[in-house]
């Protein structure tokens, strides 16, 4: 039988446990949150302790639209805050767990599975390049994403280059493991869509959650590497002891680097923001998987200031006639509709520019934070478009006034030294320096790209490059990037700033001699590799093959069209003018000259 | 024996303690109940507690109270029927608990719901609705879970119990002994749920008392679900009937058994951590 003692000791016991029951009731009704439990049509008990009205985004995902935990997951029905904040996103929007908040059923599933597709998110182009650079692949192109690099066991010297100095800005980068330029973003989604968080501000409201985009939040990632955020506000970043020759332009960016003022994009002077330009799928993407930034950008210049040369790109249609369910639900959340008979303006592969419409006989810009109308002016067909030879052409290749050059850059591998490893997230043994001899910003070089058009380009890699300490390659590489360098200027660049620059035509720092039947090119600081090439230069005007570009078949001008644009460059001190006869057809004015038909003074130089 | 009536004595506890707590509980919403039963109703944590360490208590006590029985060769005072039958308390009292487990309603109920749901429709023949006679059809809310939790498991191991035991309900003091272990218990081991939804990646786990039989799902087929607790129990069941050399035989493969479930508990808590 069961004996008094046991009974006795049991009874203290069950007192003892009754005692820590009672500690336990009491902590359970202090911390017990005295809000609402319910937001959004459901049970929502973090509402019940977060009851602070700057804990409220607003807008469409006010607290009271969808509660707190649509977005912050955690377990919503629990009171107890331990298990409540158990299995929370701490950083809604990271693309970890996408698929469960901005992702969800009823949400933005469509969105958020075309933004874990695009290069935002996947940074394949810098990692193909990058390996490229290093020899490790044999071209420019290739599906490895920034996120498959960073998962290697066993990465190799360009992979740990992209490790440590490249993986800080990709959409999977987490708080805490980002590069300086972006500390305050959110994470994925968050990135474009969430207020920054400026590092050392004072504990704010919650911030805004919105579709409204603003340049802010793009300059982060977009002010390194072609920093294009930076030139299209007239920014330029140059080195520490540089900053002085600037005088008043100098200026220190959001994350402390130095830089110097200049002429901002014209688009950025009438108040554009970036979203006013860019599509949707430029930013989210379009759900395909594609290798670089000039494939998955939709948008063109033609797009809104029309086809130049008066002829049809096929860029417009009507709205009866566009499919695209994003920028119907854009237009559908702003409360705006189109009359399916308006036309309306396309990107390159069909999304329409819902912010551009017609009005009278031209079409007008709405900025889409405000709502403000622009005229947007077509392009006209004057003599400066239409003119003979120049039909290879793009826009930007006359309109981008200026771009920012670094074009000696160092870069090695320091095998004692430590450097910040976002593979790890860790300071880990090994440290890429990268030394230049300082940035400029001054119009950009002519590319030849894969489709023949002629486009800008600055020095993307015109470096030194010592990995031998982390198992790479010693090399040299010469090459250049084409991009658009968001610096548009009303006016064009001139005529001498292109065939008369030698920097313009890839030779580099020099200067041109076009009086003798040759054009020569004396560089006053000769490339170690070829004297007869500048120090900065692309190419050389005896290259048997053009320049190398950063992208499959991307080049500098060859020696035929460097000869064909220093020839008119040489009739260029006289006819001044792109309507001048001479131009008309300029292959027979050369004709005339070479046969002594002309009253020319400069002389018998043949083509 | 003393540890046969002390569990008979946690029966009671639990049956009553199930009581006070049906009213807090909702099928519809059992975790959003429970979670209201934990943090917003005083001390609706201790009593569910009692419940639980109380219920647990009545299943570590019974089979306990099963190795005593074959460890002092006392089976032989049970006819075959009763012994049989209080070989089938083991099982039963498992489903009880069960039943207890998934009307938790936290991601690891709704995966042992699923699992369960898969083993009992790999029974031959029956299998399928008997799956949807204990657990409701897929979809559902846990009404019959329920059902069968506070009542045909619970009244068949208080049937079989009183049987074992000669008697319809436990002794004062036994209930006295259990009531108050439960209290203490309660109070110093506070029973958590689960998770409201599973973390990605993790390996979500079923009761602890079936944690030998999750883990030997990872490897062998589903219908080992039901098919290894019942080699077991036509093991203990034969050992009444047997003597010698075949008793020990017996005795040595449901050991073997318990040994092996064991060790796939283990190997699946190292698996989990």
């Amino acid at each position: 039988m069961f004996r008094t003692r046991t009974l006795v000791a049991l009874l203290l016991l069950a007192l003892a446990g009754l005692l820590a029951a009672l500690g336990r009731e009491g902590q359970r009704e202090t911390t017990l949150g005295r809000g609402p439990d319910r937001a959004g049509g459901k049970v929502e008990r973090c509402v019940t302790c977060h009851v602070r009205p700057e804990e409220d985004p607003g807008g469409a995902h006010a607290r009271a639209a969808v509660g707190c935990s649509s977005c912050h997951l955690g377990n919503e029905l629990a009171f107890d805050k331990a298990r409540a904040h158990a299995g929370m996103e701490a950083e809604p929007g990271a693309l970890r767990t996408v698929s469960r908040t901005c992702g969800r059923a009823g949400c933005h599933v469509r969105e958020a599975q075309r933004v874990a597709t695009s290069l935002m998110a996947r940074a394949s182009g810098i990692v193909s390049v990058d390996r490229w650079v290093f020899g490790e692949i044999p071209q420019p192109r290739g599906a490895a994403t920034m996120r498959e690099t960073l998962a290697k066991a066993d990465p190799s010297p360009a992979e740990r280059h992209l490790g440590k100095l490249c993986a800080g800005c990709h959409l999977h980068a987490l708080r805490g493991n980002r590069d300086d330029a972006i500390h305050g973003n959110g994470s994925g989604c968050s990135s474009c869509h969430v207020a920054r968080r400026l590092p050392g501000a004072v504990p704010r409201p919650h911030p805004a959650v919105d579709a409204r985009v603003t340049d802010d939040r793009c300059l982060g990632c977009h002010s390194r590497s072609g920093r294009i955020a930076l030139t299209y506000e007239g920014l330029y970043e140059v080195e520490k002891d540089q900053a002085g020759a600037c005088g008043d332009a100098a200026t220190t960016l959001h994350d402390g680097r130095p830089a110097c003022r200049a002429e901002a994009d014209v688009h950025r002077l009438a108040g554009l923001s970036c979203v006013d330009c860019h599509l949707h799928t430029d930013l989210m993407g379009d759900g395909r998987e594609w290798e670089h930034e000039e494939d998955q950008v939709e948008i063109t210049c033609e797009a809104c200031h029309g086809p130049v040369r008066g002829g049809s790109a096929g860029t417009e249609t009507t709205w009866g006639e566009v499919t695209d369910p994003i920028s119907r639900d854009l237009l559908r959340q702003r409360g705006e509709t189109r009359p399916p008979e308006e036309h309306v303006r396309l990107g390159r592969r069909g999304t329409p520019v819902w912010n551009l419409r017609p009005s009278g006989d031209g079409w007008v810009t709405f900025r889409k934070g405000q709502g403000v109308a622009l005229a947007t002016k077509q392009t006209p067909i004057d003599a400066n478009h239409v003119l003979p030879g120049h039909e290879r052409l793009t826009c930007s290749s006359c309109h981008a006034a200026w771009a920012p050059t670094c074009s000696t850059c160092h870069t090695a591998f320091d095998a004692s030294g430590k450097q910040w490893d976002f593979a790890k997230a860790v300071e880990t043994p090994g440290r890429w320096v990268e030394t230049s001899e300082g940035y400029a910003a001054r119009p950009p070089a002519l590319a030849v790209r894969a489709d023949g058009r002629i486009a800008p380009a600055m020095p993307g890699m015109v470096m030194d490059l010592d990995a031998t300490s982390a198992g790479g390659p010693r090399a040299s590489r010469r090459l250049f990037a084409s991009l658009d360098p968001h610096s548009t200027g009303k006016k064009a660049r001139s005529c001498e700033s292109c065939h008369l620059s030698s920097w313009a035509l890839g030779l580099g720092t020099g200067t041109l001699d076009l009086s003798g039947a040759e054009p020569a090119f004396t560089p006053p600081a000769p490339a170690a590799e070829d004297a007869r090439m500048a120090s900065d230069a692309w190419t050389h005007l005896d290259a048997e093959h053009p320049g190398a570009g950063t992208r499959v078949d991307l080049r500098s001008l060859d020696a035929k069209e460097l000869r064909r644009t220093l020839a008119v460059g040489a009739c260029l001190p006289c006819h001044r003018d792109g309507r001048d006869p001479v131009y008309r057809d300029f292959e027979q004015a050369k004709s005339r000259l070479a046969a002594g038909g002309t009253r020319c003074a400069f002389g018998n130089r043949g083509g | 024996m003393i540890l046969g009536r002390l569990t008979y004595g946690l029966l009671l506890v639990a049956v009553l303690s199930g009581l006070a707590l049906a009213p807090f509980w909702s099928a519809a919403r059992p975790l959003e109940s429970l979670e209201t039963l934990n943090g917003a109703t005083p001390w609706g944590f201790w009593l569910r507690g009692v419940h639980a360490l109380s219920s647990w208590g009545f299943l570590l006590g019974t089979l306990a109270h099963l190795v005593e029985v074959l460890w002092k060769k006392t089976d032989g005072r049970l006819s075959p029927g009763v012994w049989w039958r209080s070989v089938a308390l083991l099982p039963v009292s498992i489903l009880a608990l069960l039943g207890g487990f998934l009307m938790r309603g936290d991601a690891e109920a709704q995966a042992g719901l699923a699992v369960w749901r898969e083993v009992s429709a790999s029974i031959p023949f029956a299998g399928r609705a008997l799956a949807a006679l204990l657990l409701g059809v897929p979809g559902s809310d846990l009404a019959p879970v329920a059902l069968h939790h506070a009542g045909t498991f619970t009244l068949l191991a208080w049937l079989l119990t009183a049987e074992h035991g000669r008697a319809l309900a436990p002794d004062l003091r036994s209930t006295v002994l259990a009531a108050l272990g439960s209290f203490a218990a309660a109070g110093l081991l506070p029973v958590s749920l689960g998770p409201a939804v599973a973390p990605a990646g993790a390996l979500l786990l079923g009761p602890w008392y079936l944690l030998g039989l999750q883990g030997a799902l990872l490897h062998l087929p589903v219908v080992a679900g039901w098919l290894l607790p019942l080699l077991l129990l036509a093991v203990v069941g034969l050992v009444r009937h047997v003597d010698g050399r075949w008793r020990t035989t017996l005795l040595a493969v449901a050991a073997a058994w318990s040994a092996g479930y064991l060790a796939f508990t283990v190997r699946l808590l190292l698996a989990a951590r």
